[in-house]
């Protein structure tokens, strides 16, 4: 079955103001509880919840879903768990270690025990000092490209992850898998949001 | 359309076979099988039916489990080809299996080929130009590489001829550089390509920016569909909207009653007859069995694509041919061009933030040659010249924004700035020293030996690309572009997938490998009429000359055995 669109019935039905209850329990658990709701294939318990925090800092729920809300954690588990090599998951297992490493260093706690300000202050640092992505032509940068840090990387894997989500590309993004004809000049407002499929 | 008859079984004895069913030996089967012959296609890998073989070509991103990441086995598969940056979950069956079919970079060269029936005209860019006298005189006029046998009368009837038959959309300017070809109605510039060409044209004199002229359906065509802008091209159009193979040229072979297209078939080498001067037939293996198997046909279409053709020529040794069938004059392997790639500028384009467009356009944008076309356009840096692809688009990478929380998640839900591009290809002169040989040390899956390619850009070349970028760089700043960035990313040969060259056409059969209607000089009953017939290599994008020699050797080829010349 669809689970995503059973999900949604069900919110339907018990009120706009409720969000997906599974959702819901699953932002207690990381924050109450201390503990996942759900089994990761590559993270440890303790990179999940950083990356769920880190994830919940840069998309978080407003008047669309947030990125957990989508479950960009679990998938990002998924990516690094089925499409790294070994070099490129210890790479990874390092940097998260060294990102809790300086909020450790700073603020005495990984990053999500950490309090929303110490957070932020984490994060602006990072968007300094983590690199930019070059300009691409044709799937392949072109000119100069910076090294690009934890931070920056992540971010951009979140992004991804959110795009890609099928409740953000179907119901949030503008969605037209099948556009027919091309209309070369549109008022952005007669779209709206950006198209989801690229 | 009716399954492809695929049982070459109790049949071991055709009119012709033609090796390799891309977009040339597509071609081939289709005129052939159309002339009453009766053909058997040899395909390298699986039969793709269209549509029914295209299993992702409906897929949303959501409906993939890694979203178009691939997994580190299929990284392997495809260790090389990966270079490209175009293979994901989507289109990774179309890529052949670089394991399993290895090659030699004596010097660093990408070779991306597809292993399956409609071969890379699955995968092709679609983008389709005509060449011009400027281009068959060229090595005449300036002393490179050996003469062109044709020049653009010759071909014209059959650039007509496919362009009808696969159709072509495009806009005509009756550039002589260009010639139009007989068009269907032209995809359209969006207002950002439309103001930067206003700017380009009345700034720089002779310069042109079109919309690409290019093999996808405006309009429904010969009971194909049209473009539904969904730009899910390589993963197999269910429409049939743009040309490949599996769409256009082989159901009509079907239709004749006259194909048989045998799969997993790997030409090991062409069977030459000293005394009957001529070839008789070909050997194969299954690659799912190892069987090796002979088949004989009056007439042999060679179309494995560039590389593999030549490779299988080379294959073919016999006491007549001890070097390769039809290598009397030693450049067999030789003169292996492609074009440069991934060398212009890209920037930000302001003032059109309220604009967006609808659709994905499978196109962008063209500059034709506008260099060395006549006296007032020599340079007197370089011989040749270069054509731009690019395009406009709302991007941005929103991950390099410096911000994060409610309002930047709400921000990023919005279209990017606006950017264009543009890239260039310039032409590769024909080097006798970029080449290609047979490798015993190292075998394919097969035990066969596999390809050393040795070849790379040199002086000319990147006396181009310098003008390239330069040229770029000024046409799109004088077009009010901001952060203009000049870029090369010096790719190696490969990188352009337009090899051509290594079995070149010619007058002399002391300096070529083919005759004016793609026969090899010496066994005048084969054809090789893909890349590697090329004689020089334009700086426009090749598969439609590809279509219309092969459609004109084709004639030829029923001409002369009708004859019994043959």
């Amino acid at each position: 079955m669809d689970r995503r669109k059973a999900l949604r019935k069900t919110g339907l039905f018990a009120g706009a103001t409720i969000l997906m209850p599974s959702m819901l329990s699953l932002f207690e658990s990381c924050k109450s509880e201390n503990r996942l709701d759900w089994e990761p294939l590559f993270f440890t318990e303790v990179e999940a919840k950083t990356i769920a925090s880190l994830i919940d800092m840069i998309l978080p729920r407003t008047d669309t879903p947030g990125g957990l809300d989508v479950k960009s954690d679990i998938f990002i588990d998924k990516v690094i768990a089925k499409t790294y090599d070994k070099s490129g998951q210890e790479n990874m297992r390092a940097e998260i270690a060294a990102f809790n490493e300086n909020c450790k260093s700073k603020y005495g706690d990984v990053f999500y025990d950490l309090n929303e300000a110490d957070k932020t202050t984490i994060l602006n640092e990072a968007e300094k000092n983590s690199g930019k992505f070059g300009s691409g032509v044709w799937g392949t940068g072109v000119g100069p490209q910076e090294t690009i840090g934890f931070y920056r990387s992540m971010k951009s894997m979140a992004i991804w992850a959110y795009f890609t989500a099928e409740e953000i590309g179907e119901n949030v993004l503008s969605y037209d898998p099948i556009p027919g004809k091309y209309e070369p000049c549109k008022p952005l407002s007669e779209v709206g949001n950006k198209w989801s499929l690229g | 359309m009716a399954n492809f008859n695929i049982d070459a079984k109790k049949e071991l004895t055709y009119d012709a076979i033609v090796i390799g069913s891309g977009i040339s030996g597509g071609w081939a089967a289709k005129e052939l099988c159309e002339k009453g012959l009766k053909v058997l296609v040899l395909e390298r890998g699986p039969i793709v039916e269209h549509v029914v073989d295209y299993p992702t070509m409906n897929l949303d991103p959501w409906d993939m489990e890694l979203r178009g990441g691939l997994t580190p086995d299929q990284k392997e598969k495809h260790y090389k080809a990966i270079r490209s940056g175009w293979i994901g979950t989507d289109t990774e069956h179309f890529w052949a299996d670089d394991a399993a079919n290895p090659y030699t970079e004596e010097k660093p060269f990408l070779w991306l080929r597809g292993h399956q029936m409609g071969g890379k005209s699955l995968l092709w860019g679609k983008q389709t130009y005509r060449w011009s006298d400027i281009d068959f005189k060229a090595n005449a006029e300036d002393g490179h590489g050996v003469d062109w046998p044709i020049r653009y009368k010759d071909i014209e009837p059959w650039y007509t001829y496919v362009e009808k038959f696969a159709g072509i959309s495009g806009e005509a300017l009756g550039l002589p550089q260009l010639p139009d070809s007989h068009f269907l109605p032209p995809m359209e510039l969006n207002c950002v390509e439309k103001h930067v060409k206003g700017r380009i044209e009345e700034q720089f004199a002779g310069r042109n920016m079109i919309i690409g002229r290019v093999a996808h359906l405006t309009q429904p065509h010969n009971g194909r569909g049209q473009c539904q802008n969904r730009n899910r091209c390589s993963r197999g159009c269910p429409y049939g909207a743009y040309f490949s193979s599996n769409a256009v040229t082989l159901p009509p072979a079907n239709a004749t009653g006259n194909l048989t297209i045998r799969p997993y078939s790997i030409v090991q080498s062409l069977i030459y007859d000293e005394a009957k001067g001529k070839a008789t037939g070909v050997r194969i293996i299954d690659s799912e069995t190892n069987e090796d198997i002979e088949y004989s046909a009056k007439i042999i279409f060679v179309n494995a694509s560039t590389l593999s053709t030549t490779q299988i020529l080379m294959n073919s040794k016999s006491n007549r041919f001890e070097n390769g069938l039809g290598n009397d004059s030693g450049e067999l392997g030789h003169n292996l061009m492609d074009h440069t790639y991934r060398v212009g500028a890209i920037g930000k384009v302001e003032g059109f933030e309220d604009k967006y467009y609808k659709g994905r356009r499978p196109n962008g944008i063209y500059i034709p040659r506008y260099v060395n076309i006549d006296e007032k356009s020599k340079s007197d840096k370089f011989v040749r010249g270069f054509g731009y692809q690019g395009g406009a688009y709302r991007g941005g990478n929103p991950a390099n924004i410096e911000a994060f929380g409610a309002e930047y998640k709400d921000s990023i839900l919005k279209p990017g700035g606006w950017e264009m591009f543009i890239t260039g290809f310039a032409e590769c002169l024909p080097y006798h020293d970029n080449k290609i040989s047979l490798n015993s040390d190292v075998l394919d899956k097969w035990g066969q030996p596999t390809l050393t390619i040795d070849a790379e850009f040199k002086a000319n070349e990147k006396a181009l690309n310098k003008q390239i970028q330069e040229d770029a760089v000024e046409m799109l700043t004088k077009a009010g572009i901001k952060d203009v960035l000049g870029f090369d990313n010096e790719h190696p040969p490969g990188y352009g997938v337009h090899e051509m060259g290594t079995a070149r056409m010619g007058r002399d059969p002391k300096t070529s490998v083919l005759n004016e209607f793609n026969q090899v000089h010496a066994a005048k009953n084969v054809f090789v009429t893909d890349g590697a017939c090329m004689t020089s290599s334009s700086c426009v994008n090749p598969s439609l000359t590809y279509m219309a020699l092969t459609a004109r050797a084709a004639d030829y080829a029923v001409s002369e055995l009708k004859k019994l010349n043959i």
